[in-house]
């Protein structure tokens, strides 16, 4: 066990540096650099004097070679230092910490919430496996799963929030009210404005994990032991959860690794649309400006948590399974 | 004397077959050839260039301008048709002229005005322009009529599609076929640029690659899609030559000589193909998607592109033009689907184990 964890760490850690050389060449490659893409297209007049240009690069170590300029950040790395913000004038660090909670909301939610209902809906359709309304079911998921995100966003909000009133069309909390509000209506104000998202971000993912458990469920249910568990007399429904369902927790639990990236970087879309103050929007809005550190920053964390989710998977399975080793 | 032997369906044969008793699956690729044809055609759908017209004395295809402006003949140009082909221009300029006109007298990159077409009144804009009898499925802000763009841009959703799944897919072949037949250093370092890949949030790899480029087209789109999407074909194949390699009929050939060009053309790559067709089915559709999100998020290719996502962006920005959103994002959600289903309907015609259970 030992060993294999510091293996995978050591092959995740080279994967790692492969991953943020690469994207720090491509990133510097990007036309314009952070002093020179703001300025310009706010008003001409504020264009940087090519003396102050220069003397700004040199502050910001923007003249060195790209590669010299990756071997300091990867020094300042390792000293945990992300470097600062060149639009938010902070340490990335403070920058990202601070987008957290907006973007945890979303993701928590709809991970909860998409997990518990598609075990339902999972149970639901191995209980009628084969009938009308499991077929109805599955194909009913299946649109769903197709149905683009960006399209099922913008219907929604045409029809709840446009036509209906129902929502608000997007953002986080009611700029104008919120600083009046009482703690509690502050809560219910950012649950009103997460609703749309939280259902654009659970909605696609319904289809596959109620698959997952139905399929699972399905292998378990021709068990010797359920039928044994019927034989003795046992209701259909404790065989379905009692029997069946607890020896499907397994490839669950695994899931749940692979879906730790997702925690942080499933709803760049959805935030943007939404103009969901989160990680994702913090991302587009600093490829836009080039702001170098908070680019980075957002790469190494998501490449980490990527590699994380993997070896979680892997381990959690070992955990929960005591037949599989790892080697 | 011989007796003949019947030959048995080879596999593709099959697959086909099984592939084809699935109505679901094969109507979803009767659809896909539909907007192949409607992308193909779309000049003569929708557009305001005659099909053929014979004018002065010559027959000219001025339609053929929509896919490439160079193709139109020059002549129009000197006579001072100002790209606007009107019947009435053509009439003032040669009363012995004759046109054949496109289904619908619409064009895509601007707004037709009153009187241009007989007895057609000018596009109306902003909240006026609903789906009516000249533009059915309405006008944008400026007038342009909705359908003729979408009809036109058929062409950038299959491309899209096809050409980023192309790359991907001989990216990943190549090197799949590599990594699992060469094994050793070769594979080990092959496996780990495919973890890198693999590791890198998609969508942050697409925008950096684009950013890179200074003025991104559609088709740097579908190269930058198509170079971030091969690893998990990279990884079947490989695996699949990993696992033929071993089989009796490569050491066969192995012992009969061959070389290994003939041995992984001839022997392995045809039976390592087939599994491979699912992701890449599964690719096209998410292809679409991704160029369909990024184009309405605004990261995609400029206008004027009658890109189907950069239509849903112009109803984002007014959301009474409610044929905006609706048009527009029907079509991506159907010809995703359309991608899921012959993926879908692949699987089943290639798993053995799916196979069994249907009797």
């Amino acid at each position: 066990m030992l060993a294999f964890l510091v293996r995978r760490l050591l092959i995740g850690a080279v994967t790692l540096l492969l991953i943020t050389f690469i994207l720090y060449g491509l990133i510097r490659k990007m036309p314009g650099t952070p002093l020179t893409v703001n300025m310009a297209e706010v008003d001409p007049s504020k264009r940087l004097s090519p003396e102050d240009l220069e003397r700004l690069n040199k502050a910001y170590g923007l003249d060195k070679p790209w590669t010299t300029a990756y071997v300091y950040w990867l020094g300042n790395v390792f000293r945990l230092d992300l470097g600062s913000s060149f639009t938010f004038k902070q340490p990335v660090l403070k920058v990202i910490v601070d987008r957290l909670p907006a973007t945890l909301v979303l993701s928590i939610t709809s991970i909860t919430m998409s997990y518990l209902v598609s075990i339902v809906l999972g149970l639901f359709s191995a209980a009628r496996n084969g009938r009308v309304e499991e077929r109805a079911l599955s194909g009913g998921l299946y649109l769903l799963y197709s149905f683009p995100v960006v399209v099922a966003a913008v219907f929604l909000q045409y029809w709840f929030a446009v036509q209906l009133k129902w929502l608000p069309i997007y953002g986080m909390r009611s700029t104008e009210i919120y600083n009046n509000l009482t703690t509690f209506e502050r809560v219910r104000d950012i649950l009103w404005h997460s609703v749309l998202p939280i259902v654009c971000e659970t909605y696609g993912v319904l289809a596959y994990y109620t698959r997952f458990v139905h399929t699972n469920l399905q292998e378990v249910i021709r068990q010797d032991y359920v039928r044994t568990a019927k034989a003795k007399g046992v209701g259909p429904v404790r065989v379905l959860v009692h029997h069946a369902f607890r020896n499907t927790l397994i490839p669950l639990v695994t899931m749940l690794g692979l879906t730790l990236p997702a925690l942080l970087s499933g709803a760049i879309i959805i935030e943007r649309i939404f103009a969901w103050p989160g990680m994702g929007q913090l991302f587009f809005n600093s490829i836009t400006e080039r702001d170098y550190p908070v680019i980075m920053g957002l790469v190494l964390m998501f490449s980490m948590l990527t590699l994380a989710g993997q070896l979680l998977a892997d381990v959690l399975y070992a955990l929960v399974d005591p037949r599989v080793r790892l080697s | 004397m011989s007796a003949r032997i019947p030959k048995s369906p080879g596999f593709w044969r099959e697959t086909w077959t099984r592939f084809r008793r699935q109505w679901l699956a094969s109507s979803a690729l009767i659809y896909i050839i539909f907007l192949g044809l409607v992308a193909l055609f779309a000049p003569a759908i929708a557009g305001t260039k005659p099909i053929v017209c014979r004018y002065k004395g010559h027959i000219y295809f001025p339609c053929l301008g929509y896919f490439e402006s160079s193709w139109e003949n020059p002549i129009f140009q000197r006579d001072g048709f100002r790209k606007e082909y009107t019947p009435k221009r053509f009439h003032a300029k040669d009363p012995q002229s004759w046109q054949i006109w496109p289904l619908v007298y619409q064009d895509p990159y601007r707004r037709v005005r009153a009187d241009e077409w007989p007895g057609q009144p000018a596009n109306p804009t902003h909240e006026d322009g609903r789906p009516s009898r000249y533009n059915w499925f309405g006008t944008n802000e400026d007038g342009v009529d909705v359908f003729s763009q979408m009809v036109h841009g058929t062409t950038i959703a299959l491309l899209v599609g096809f050409v980023s799944m192309g790359i991907a897919t001989a990216l990943g072949i190549t090197l799949g076929a590599i990594g699992g037949f060469a094994g050793g250093t070769v594979d080990m370092l092959i496996s780990r640029i495919t973890e890198v890949v693999l590791c890198i949030p998609t969508l942050v790899l697409i925008l950096a690659l684009l950013a890179v480029v200074e003025h991104p087209s559609i088709w740097h789109m579908m190269v930058v899609i198509g170079c971030t999407g091969w690893t998990n074909i990279a990884r079947l194949t490989r695996a699949e030559f990993l696992r033929l390699k071993q089989m009796d009929f490569v050491a066969a050939a192995r012992a009969l000589g061959l070389g290994w060009p003939r041995i992984v053309f001839r022997h392995i790559l045809p039976n390592a193909l087939t599994p491979v067709l699912v992701p890449i089915a599964f690719g096209v559709a998410s292809a679409i998607l991704i160029e369909a999100s990024l184009s309405f998020l605004g990261f995609g290719t400029p206008p004027p592109n009658p890109s189907w996502g950069t239509l849903l962006n112009q109803g984002r920005e007014d959301r009474d033009l409610w044929w905006l959103i609706f048009f527009p994002g029907t079509a991506i959600f159907l010809v995703v689907l359309a991608y899921n289903l012959i993926g879908e309907g692949l699987q089943r015609a290639i798993d053995p184990h799916l196979r069994k259970s249907e009797g």
